[in-house]
């Protein structure tokens, strides 16, 4: 296991500077004119042309870009935005307030997900069953441009239910309906697996044995069939909660959340390289450790899977 | 009975609580596929499913057939007006017909889906099955690979590819948007059948197949690959429905479908922003995206459990 | 191996989660419980150096942190604020300013000539990359402030640093006058002068002589009736105090908190909730509901903008003029203005707007008159091309009335119309640049200062910053050039509307709308004004007691 693990740290480092620099990559290819977009509509002097290209080497190849890009990040600099506030401090102030939402988001996805499934998975085609199905239908069918809006129009507005906007110190009550909003992306699949895992580990061999022995059926399917059910859910939490972070643009845009979602989205808009390379470093590492947590669980939940 | 007996014959989209008599079996030898259609010919869910979906797929390709009413004849002065004779829907904000902007939206939507889809079950297939089937450095190559690709926010892809994409200045550039939306969304996909793949290579039968002298391929594509496939056409049958609705976040920024093209994402998106003061228009693409999603679901979960070998 | 210890670490994990999540906010929205202040909503702003600030944001803010020299009357002619006086002489080359005396900064430095002169000057020095600077090119010496033209477009050879370090045209008589000369006549510079960038700096804003000390902009020290309090809070809000004896009008509120909103929907979420007090953009989705949710506190006000499009000469198949007449002819701004936009804009039928002084209205005359029949025919007649694109950025909202736009065309006219959306702004100026086939093409633009002027040379003269579509007459440039540098306001205005009756000739653009600020506000404050530059009257807002 120990052998695995450093084998995974290492694989980790590669993995690191692969993603980055694809992102890198690609953001050099998105750029046409990224003062240009930094201006948007207005008319832009010589003048500042001249200052901006040469303050961020835009005018150098890509090799020579990325090269200024390594440097300051292996010394921890993460550089400065076209805007000119440090990328360092952007982050810090982003990161935090993304984390809760997306942490809420996914605890409440999976607890609804998980326990909805299981009940779905041992009552199918019940009422229960039927009704889940209907509502996770609409959640998928509407798109989250449409969705986040009308959540804040009928629980923020209409019902007062919750405050309509959060900003970027929210308590965690104002960030309840986001991340509810933010759920639903993801609870839907993760429902339908845990339903269908359940469904098919209830036909297995081993709980007809265990039921035989005596036990009762919550144990049975409180420990054993969960146990093994819960693989495929795992796997889609692990990759949810990555996915939730850099992708709730919409989201955080809708109820005013300044977090890692919209200021991806400002950069990719304003072709502002730095920043955008910036915060996706930090989401790929989040990624990986997240993914090597999920394939260790793998191995607590089901025995017969070594690593070496 | 007892409580595990109804537990397990529990009624529902699957196949039949008792097997097949014994007497059918000894008729001739039957292969999975063979098992699997006699079972779906014989659920209803299977037939609604299957019903549902050529609908969808007869109002893509021939969406005369639903509506003689042309969805680009947009009179503002009509903006929002009630349904009035064979315009059943309604008129939305620009002053179109509502039903008939839905019939032929059908096609660019179904195709999207469909073609995302495929094209990510696909590439999913291929590298979720060998990285778990091999393992070793393969799989940790491929599973770095599927971690670089999560690592690139889809936004910034998703740009990038439409624009690389984007064809002649006519063209509705579907293409381009299905090779986007599939080639960001294969990754999920590939780690559900990886984890599933590395949780039944470990089983018995599949030794006992290695040891009867079956090589890889064959152990992967009869053995390993059924038992397998539950979860993985799961997370596809919603990945259809998820596609579909990317496809208006897309569109909306710009980089989706273009010059004037009609699909449900496209008028959903257009109809949210008007919703409080006029739900029909955004209702009626849901609806029908809604059923789509419903019929490839429940196609997917009757097959799926038809071909399952563990409920024979 | 119990089965139930996995359970409860579950559960135990879980709880902790939530409970770390939850604690560690808090919420700081106690902005609009204190009494006397306000919130107002605004965008995150680009720049708060005043010479660098060219976009509303943050010249909201900045207009509650300093005084301006100028301020504008009903008339839109401009009258003396932070200034005594100003005066030209008989030609209109050389201006005096006389600064009022007696005002202060708020860290206690008196505001005097060389303020103004060292910011005016950081703000013309071309490779300080200010993006106010083009505003001082009128002043003589601006040229040599510039750096050289690189010889090779851009290519490794840089061109020569500028010849001077300050602009010759500025010269201080003493601590409370100071002259401007111009490198040409110009009647309307007063005018100009009432633009952000023309703002003083105070000594504590630069660590070396033309260096802003870091950590200015997040502090930014002006001579206005407010001051910050604490630091620009980025993405979140500015919160700015009330300035102990301001010489200057003294508004009626204590504070102001500036609220930052990436999007205007979630901002009229919170104006309804109350959580914000002054909205001055409602967003046309929201339109519809307004007036039902806010009544007599939803307003308009005239502001600047104005939305056309034009049509790119390299695109042979428009320089047929009857083309372009016919299909300003196709157009039914009025139900546009009714259906999309719901009354907050109307229709354009001239090509200045209605807020400057010298505006007639509907110089486009027939031109722009809605007249299906006629535009059929005339397009018909001169051979108009069957399949038209007009061109927009999907980022702006602009979808809804392009296609809409289209859609009338398409009944006028009988041919196939589509809106191409392309991701920005930038994107749609690269097809441009290359001389692609785009159609026609969605802009607009909103004024610098209240002259005739800025409408007229920066979008339709031949070097025009704004000229993307590249209409070029050198009768129309030396009418406007002639009106700059007319000796009196009214000779200047006679020169302009000659020139603007040339273009409602040639067509160069189709005008399609005038814009309005359309604004709400809570219940918590009264006497709410936007003004011509979309800017709240903060002089004028109260909280009702």
């Amino acid at each position: 296991m120990f052998r695995y693990l450093v084998r995974r740290l290492l694989q980790m480092v590669v993995t690191f500077f692969g993603a980055t620099f694809i992102v890198y990559a690609l953001m050099f290819a998105n750029q046409d004119d990224p003062i240009r977009a930094l201006a948007g509509e207005r008319p832009i002097s010589q003048a500042e042309r001249q200052v901006l290209t040469e303050r961020y080497h835009l005018d150098a190849s890509f090799w020579h870009q990325y090269w200024y890009y390594l440097k300051g990040m292996l010394t921890g600099d993460f550089g400065t935005s076209l805007t000119g506030r440090r990328i360092s401090d952007m982050m810090a102030d982003a990161w935090p307030v993304t984390v809760r939402l997306a942490l809420m988001a996914i605890v409440i996805a999976a607890a609804v997900a998980i326990l909805a499934g299981v009940i779905s998975g041992i009552r199918r085609g019940g009422i229960f069953d039927n009704v889940t199905l209907v509502l996770t239908l609409i959640v998928l069918a509407l798109p989250i441009v449409v969705l986040a809006p009308l959540s804040q129009l009928i629980f923020g507005i209409k019902l007062d239910w919750f405050p309509p906007t959060a900003g970027l110190h929210p308590s965690a009550y104002a960030l309840l309906l986001p991340a509810l909003v933010l759920g639903s992306l993801v609870v839907a699949t993760e429902l339908r697996v845990t339903r269908s895992a359940v469904g098919e580990n209830l036909r297995a061999d081993y709980v007809r044995t265990a039921r035989a022995k005596g036990l009762t059926r919550q144990r049975v399917v409180g420990v054993h069939v969960l146990r093994n059910s819960l693989i495929p859910v795992i796997t889609l939490i692990g990759v949810d909660i990555g996915g939730l972070m850099s992708g709730a643009i919409v989201t955080e845009g809708v109820f005013n959340i300044p977090g890692v979602g919209f200021n991806l989205f400002r950069g990719i808009h304003t072709e502002d390289g730095p920043l955008v390379v910036g915060f996706v470093s930090v989401l790929v590492i989040v990624f990986l450790v997240v993914n090597l947590l999920v394939d260790l669980l793998y191995a607590a939940l089901d025995p017969r899977i070594r690593y070496e | 009975m007892s409580d595990l007996e109804a537990v397990v014959t529990a009624e529902g989209p699957g196949p039949p609580s008792a097997p097949p008599p014994p007497a059918e079996a000894t008729d001739k030898s039957r292969s999975l596929s063979d098992d699997a259609w006699t079972d779906l010919r014989r659920s209803k869910i299977f037939w609604f499913a299957a019903v549902l979906v050529v609908l969808f797929l007869v109002m893509a390709a021939f969406p005369t057939l639903f509506t003689s009413n042309d969805p680009r004849d947009c009179i503002l002065a009509r903006q929002h007006a009630p349904a009035s004779g064979s315009h059943f829907f309604g008129y939305d904000f620009q002053g179109c017909d509502v039903y008939a902007k839905t019939v032929y939206g059908a096609r660019n939507s179904v195709l999207v889906g469909v073609l995302a889809t495929l094209l990510a079950g696909v590439i999913g297939l291929v590298v979720g099955l060998s990285a778990g089937y091999f393992g070793g450095w393969l799989d940790a190559l491929l599973s770095r690979f599927i971690d670089v690709v999560l690592g690139v926010p889809f936004l910034l892809a998703a740009i990038v590819l439409a624009k690389r994409l984007a064809a002649g200045s006519n063209s509705t550039g579907i293409a381009a948007v299905a090779l986007t939306l599939g080639f960001l969304g294969w990754t999920t996909a590939a780690r559900i059948i990886r984890s599933a793949v590395i949780a039944s290579k470990n089983q018995d039968y599949v030794a006992a197949a290695r040891m009867l002298g079956a090589g890889p391929v064959r152990l992967m594509f009869r053995h390993i690959l059924p038992n397998s496939i539950t979860s993985f056409v799961v997370v596809l049958t919603i990945l259809l429905g998820a596609n579909i609705a990317s496809e208006a976040t897309l569109s909306f920024l710009g980089v989706g479908l273009r010059n004037g093209a009609i699909s449900w994402g496209i008028s959903i998106a257009e109809a949210g922003r008007y919703a409080r003061t006029a739900p029909w228009p955004l209702v009626w693409p849901s609806v029908f995206l809604a059923l789509t999603v419903l019929a490839f679901i429940m196609l997917g979960d009757a097959i799926r459990d038809a071909f399952d070998p563990k409920l024979r | 191996m119990s089965g139930k210890r996995p359970w409860k670490t579950a559960v135990g994990a879980t709880a902790v989660v939530l409970l770390a999540t939850g604690c560690s906010g808090s919420d700081s929205s106690n902005s609009s419980s204190t009494s006397n202040n306000v919130v107002i909503g605004i965008g995150e702003p680009q720049h708060l150096i005043p010479s660098n600030s060219t976009e509303s944001n943050g010249s909201d803010v900045l207009s509650s942190l300093f005084y301006p020299l100028v301020g504008f009357d009903a008339d839109k002619k401009p009258v003396p604020v932070a200034a005594k006086s100003i005066t030209a002489n008989p030609t209109s080359k050389v201006w005096t300013i006389k600064l009022k005396p007696g005002f202060t900064f708020s860290n206690g430095e008196p505001v005097t000539s060389d303020n103004y002169l060292n910011a005016w000057n950081y703000a013309a020095y071309g490779p300080n990359g200010q993006g106010g600077s083009y505003f001082f090119e009128r002043i003589s010496g601006y040229a040599d402030v510039q750096a050289g033209k690189d010889p090779d477009g851009d290519g490794p050879q840089k061109g020569a640093g500028p010849k001077a370090k300050e602009l010759s045209g500025l010269k201080k008589v003493d601590d409370t006058t100071f002259t401007v000369t111009l490198s040409a006549p110009f009647a309307g510079w007063a005018s100009v002068m009432g633009y952000t960038a023309f703002y003083p700096l105070p000594k504590a804003a630069f660590s070396a002589p033309g260096v802003i000390a870091p950590g200015f902009e997040d502090a930014v020290i002006g001579n206005g009736p407010f001051k910050i309090k604490g630091k620009w809070q980025h993405d979140s809000q500015i919160q700015v105090e009330k300035v102990a004896g301001f010489k200057g009008t003294v508004p009626k509120i204590d504070g102001i908190t500036w609220k930052i909103y990436q999007d205007q929907t979630s901002e009229y979420a919170d104006l309804i909730a109350g959580n914000v007090d002054v909205q001055t953009q409602i967003p046309i989705e929201s339109l519809a509901s307004a007036a039902g949710d806010l009544g007599n506190r939803f307003q308009k006000s005239p502001n600047s903008s104005f939305t056309f499009v034009g049509f790119p000469t390299f695109q042979k198949e428009f320089a047929n003029v009857d083309v372009r007449r016919a299909l300003s002819m196709a157009v039914d701004r009025k139900e546009m203005t009714d259906q999309i936009f719901l009354g907050s804009q109307t229709p354009a039928t001239s090509f200045v707007s209605p807020v400057v002084a010298g505006y007639r209205p509907n110089t486009c005359g027939a031109n722009c008159e809605y007249n299906p029949s006629a535009a059929k025919a005339l397009y018909d007649a001169a051979h108009g091309p069957r399949d038209l694109k007009i061109t927009y950025n999907a980022d702006g909202g602009h979808k809804a009335w392009v296609d809409a736009m289209c859609n009338q065309i398409r009944a006028s006219l009988g041919i196939k119309c589509t809106g191409v959306g392309e991701p920005k702004f930038a994107d749609l100026l690269t097809k441009v640049e290359k001389k692609q086939p785009v159609g026609l093409i969605r802009l607009a633009w909103t004024m610098d200062y209240p002259l005739m002027e800025n409408f007229l040379g920066p979008l339709y003269a031949t070097d025009g910053s704004s000229n993307y579509y590249g209409y070029s007459n050198p009768t129309f440039d030396s009418l406007v050039k002639q009106g700059s540098v007319a000796p009196s306001p009214a000779e200047a205005i006679t020169k302009w509307r000659a020139a603007e009756d040339i273009l409602a000739k040639d067509m160069p653009v189709i005008p399609l709308r005038f814009g309005q600020n359309v604004y709400g506000h809570s219940e918590r404050v009264k006497n709410v004004d936007v003004d011509l530059f979309s800017k709240v009257d903060i002089y004028k807002i109260e909280i009702v007691k």
